[in-house]
């Protein structure tokens, strides 16, 4: 693998990283699988496309795709706790009514942004390199993420939700309203999505509707390949487990783009294929590594 | 005092397994009152409970905690003035959290959890202190993951969280019914002794008679979803066991055909 | 003797290392898979051929996905060829955007063509101001003419359909001055969109019964579908017209195209230039000039839309 490519794969995981620790939230932490977020990603990509485009500043953009992600995820989880529909159909439905409603956004399917301005302006204006500015800014944007989230996670708000996906019966019988907790988590989760997406769109110079599609994929693979290398003993090391996880997962997805056997070589469609391949991997090494500890 | 007036629930109305769970049931519970309740299985014990606590909405009927009535309360709200110990001994902490840190979200039952830390200065210490008196030496454990602990240990954890904020009644739902004799017989202890420490209103479910008799100032008995009996004070020091089943057949007529009652 | 000796040494080093140095490495962006874009890649390829200079071509399909686009932009800058290609206005914006972020050293000439507006797609300042690094040859529609023919096919025409993927900025580009133009023809435009090619069947039929004729202009979605608006057409005697004469074949009733074949080889003499050392900004944006007319005479009677006899001698090529 290049330099190149390596530095790619850093790119892409930090800025990816985001949306994991989005997943994390409610995939591990509030036990809700939500397909929520193949929407929410385009969605931020979306709103700060139009924004951008519409003359508003980069960063600010940032915010308005961060309030839309969440109002996307309360959609979601008000479909399941007072509506009582299963989770991961209320999530589906929001993520098929969100194709609709990017698309409403844009005015198409798509908004290019060559020659926008981005977030990385002010950055490159200070003469760093363009490909080494999205991993400056990508980089400071995760670690404000990680450490925004581990400091939540340890208020007594952020204790709620951690208990309301442990142990829900305990909790509501310390008088916290589960119903809310899942609504603000849910939400939360895709505002970070979105914010996401956002910055994914700044980066490849379009936002696009089908951009999204596979999110779930690749942030449930990062989370898994994160936990199995990096371990998830407590809070901080599973939120931060979440981004590295989402770098060793791209840096593995460009080593098999990369590869050749005699003539065969990986073309970017056969990503979902080399994904679940990977998933599978990290899921099954615990349990062979037990086996051989075992004999 | 605790009232319930002329409640009614049913389950799965209106299907072939309609059953119903609370038959027009009335009760009034004084402050102060340790009420053991017994019954045969599917009388209404559970539900009886269950519907204090909130976690469904009666059919009828109404329920006053002093004087404020919380009839159409969900059960998060009522959760600042209940406090309960379940059956499964699992279900009362967060396995995933540490000792304290589910300490620390009992202390805060029925307040308003905000963004401040989670623990503040002092409460370590507290619980230290409030462990201790339970003699498990879990007060040298505070960091260690609850899902690490035994089942008794972890319902003695829930009977201290219960009342670490004091209720305004405890709901104990056959709390020792699926621990080993040595460790049911210690956590009734701590019951007994947390109980009367406090001066709490309390309901115990309990399918063991002698339990029933020995433990509190007032028993009722459930049959069908109704109170089928109703003792107190001097009444209830001196009755026993062969008392309690020929009360049962003396109110209802009938043999009193099951095993669990009989045998212990 | 010593000198003629150091000249033969020198002119066999030179010899050696230019045989080693082997064929040239271009990298294709071919957005999708279609007649036309298919014809433009060997148009390049044969231009090379006949003109002998030696080439090794890494083509990548994009499969219409502005995804793997962009991906495949990414990849090919890593690639560290001599040229990148890019065929089609979504695949040449990926690249674009790619190469404004690769390093310098990393950086290599860029010729993007079948882009019908490559000012709007913002690949270039203007057509005679390319870039450094970028410039090509543009497939850009003289629409009067398209639409000149159309009306002259069918007179009175009162509604006009297009159908594209407004994601396309090549085709918004057309479809804006379709309808400036609408009023001087004296005809009404409909509009009917489809974001991916599993979306343009239904986007056909939603026109059925809301226009006279169908306009598709060098839309890549539309085109990579067209089989399918074929059959609308057919099914509802709805006349089909495109742009790109390699649609008539496939079963359109008419177009008014470029051949893509010689967009292609026009394309390969561009590439030979910068392959010999020219810098693109020398070279402004080139546009195809000869316009045919093909016609497809079974599709006219299919779609209840003879062909005027004026038409018929002037065609270029008609299908049977």
């Amino acid at each position: 693998m290049t330099i190149y490519a390596a530095l790619g794969a850093l790119e892409q995981g930090l800025v990816y990283g985001i949306m994991v620790i989005g997943v994390y939230l409610t995939f591990r932490i509030l036990d809700f699988p939500d397909l929520t977020v193949d929407g929410s990603l385009p969605l931020g990509a979306s709103i700060s496309a139009v924004a951008i485009t519409s003359g508003m500043n980069p960063y600010l953009s940032l915010i308005f795709a961060l309030l839309g992600g969440f109002i996307a995820g309360t959609v979601t989880a008000i479909l399941n706790t007072k509506f009582k529909i299963l989770h991961l159909l209320a999530s589906i439905l929001t993520m098929i009514a969100l194709y609709s409603i990017n698309i409403r956004i844009m005015g198409g399917p798509n908004i290019a942004l060559l020659g926008a301005d981005t977030v990385f302006d002010p950055i490159i204006a200070l003469g760093v390199a363009p490909h080494l500015a999205s991993v400056l800014v990508f980089a400071l944007f995760a670690v404000l993420v990680m450490a925004s989230v581990i400091w939540f996670l340890k208020t007594e708000f952020g204790q709620a939700v951690l208990a309301t996906g442990d142990n829900p019966q305990m909790i509501i019988s310390q008088g916290v309203n589960t119903h809310l907790i899942i609504i603000v988590g849910v939400g939360l989760s895709n505002g970070l999505v979105a914010l996401s997406g956002a910055l994914v769109a700044q980066n490849q110079g379009a936002a696009d509707v089908g951009m999204g599609i596979g999110t779930i994929i690749a942030g449930l693979a990062s989370v898994i390949v994160g936990e199995t290398v990096f371990g998830s003993n407590s809070i901080a090391r599973a939120i931060i487990a979440a981004v590295l996880g989402s770098v060793v997962y791209r840096l593995a997805i460009a080593l098999a783009l990369g590869l050749e056997f005699g003539g065969f070589a990986f073309s970017p469609s056969d990503l979902n294929l080399i994904t679940a391949l990977l998933v599978i991997t990290a899921l099954i090494t615990p349990k062979i590594k037990a086996r051989l500890i075992a004999r | 005092m605790i009232v319930l007036d002329r409640c009614t629930k049913y389950f799965h109305r209106g299907s072939v397994n309609e059953v119903l769970a609370l038959n027009d049931l009335s009760l009034e519970i004084k402050d102060g009152d340790f009420i053991t309740v017994i019954g045969s299985n599917g009388a209404g014990k559970s539900t009886l409970l269950n519907a204090l606590a909130g976690s469904f909405i009666l059919d009828n009927g109404s329920i006053a905690i002093h004087d404020q009535n919380v009839t159409n309360w969900p059960e998060y709200r009522r959760a600042k003035l209940i406090a309960r110990v379940f059956q499964d001994p699992l279900l009362g902490t967060c396995p995933s959290a540490t000792i304290e840190q589910n300490m620390a979200l009992a202390l805060r039952r029925g307040k308003t959890r905000g963004l401040g830390n989670w623990i503040k200065a002092g409460e370590r210490e507290r619980f230290r202190e409030d462990l201790s008196t339970i003699g498990l030496g879990l007060e040298d454990r505070l960091q260690d993951s609850v899902g690490l602990l035994s089942g008794g240990q972890r319902q003695a954890l829930t009977m201290l969280m219960a009342t670490l904020v004091r209720p305004e009644v405890l709901l104990l739902d056959e709390h020792i019914a699926a621990l080993d004799p040595k460790t049911a017989g210690q956590i009734l202890m701590l019951t007994r002794e947390i109980v009367s420490e406090q001066s709490l209103t309390t309901l115990m479910i309990t399918h063991n008679m002698k339990h029933a008799i020995e433990f509190g100032n007032r028993l009722i008995m459930l049959h069908q979803g109704r109170i089928i009996l109703d003792v107190d004070g001097d009444a209830k020091t001196t009755l026993t066991v062969d008392d309690l089943l020929q009360q049962f057949y003396r109110v209802q007529g009938e043999e009193l055909a099951n095993d669990s009652m009989l045998l212990t | 003797m010593k000198k003629l000796l150091m000249i033969l040494c020198a002119a066999t080093v030179m010899l050696a290392t230019s045989a080693l140095a082997g064929p040239s490495v271009i990298s294709v962006n071919q957005f999708v898979e279609h007649p036309a874009l298919d014809a433009v890649l060997k148009g390049i390829q044969d231009y090379l051929k006949d003109n002998s200079v030696d080439a090794e071509f890494k083509v990548h399909n994009a499969q219409a996905n502005m995804g793997t686009a962009t991906q495949i932009g990414q990849q090919m800058i890593g690639e560290k060829s001599d040229l990148l290609i890019a065929i089609a206005t979504p695949s040449a914006q990926a690249t674009a955007q790619a190469l404004s972020k690769a390093p310098a050293d990393m950086k290599r000439p860029f010729l993007f063509t079948a882009v019908t507006d490559p000012v709007a797609a913002g690949l270039v300042e203007a057509f005679d101001k390319p870039s450094e690094y970028i410039t090509g040859v543009s497939d850009l529609l003289p629409v009067e003419k398209h639409l000149e023919m159309i009306t002259t096919y069918k007179p009175g025409i009162k509604k006009l359909a297009i159908l594209y993927n407004a994601g396309e900025a090549n085709s918004k580009a057309v479809v804006a001055t379709v309808k400036e133009l609408s009023s001087t023809f004296g005809f009404e435009v409909v509009e009917a969109t489809a974001p991916k090619t599993a979306d343009v069947y239904a986007a056909a039929k939603s026109l059925v019964g809301r226009c006279d004729a169908v306009f598709i202009p060098t839309d890549n979605t539309i085109v990579a579908a067209l089989e399918s608006v074929i059959k609308v057409g057919t099914q509802n005697k709805l006349p089909i017209f495109c742009a790109d004469v390699d649609s008539v074949a496939r079963g359109a009733v008419a177009a008014m195209g470029f051949d893509y074949y010689k967009h292609g080889y026009q394309t390969g003499a561009m590439v030979q230039k910068i392959l010999g050392g020219t810098s693109p900004k020398s070279l402004p944006v080139e546009f195809q000039e000869e316009l045919q007319l093909h016609i497809n005479l079974k599709s006219a009677a299919a779609m209840g839309a003879p062909a005027p006899e004026a038409l018929l001698k002037t065609a270029s090529k008609i299908y049977e």
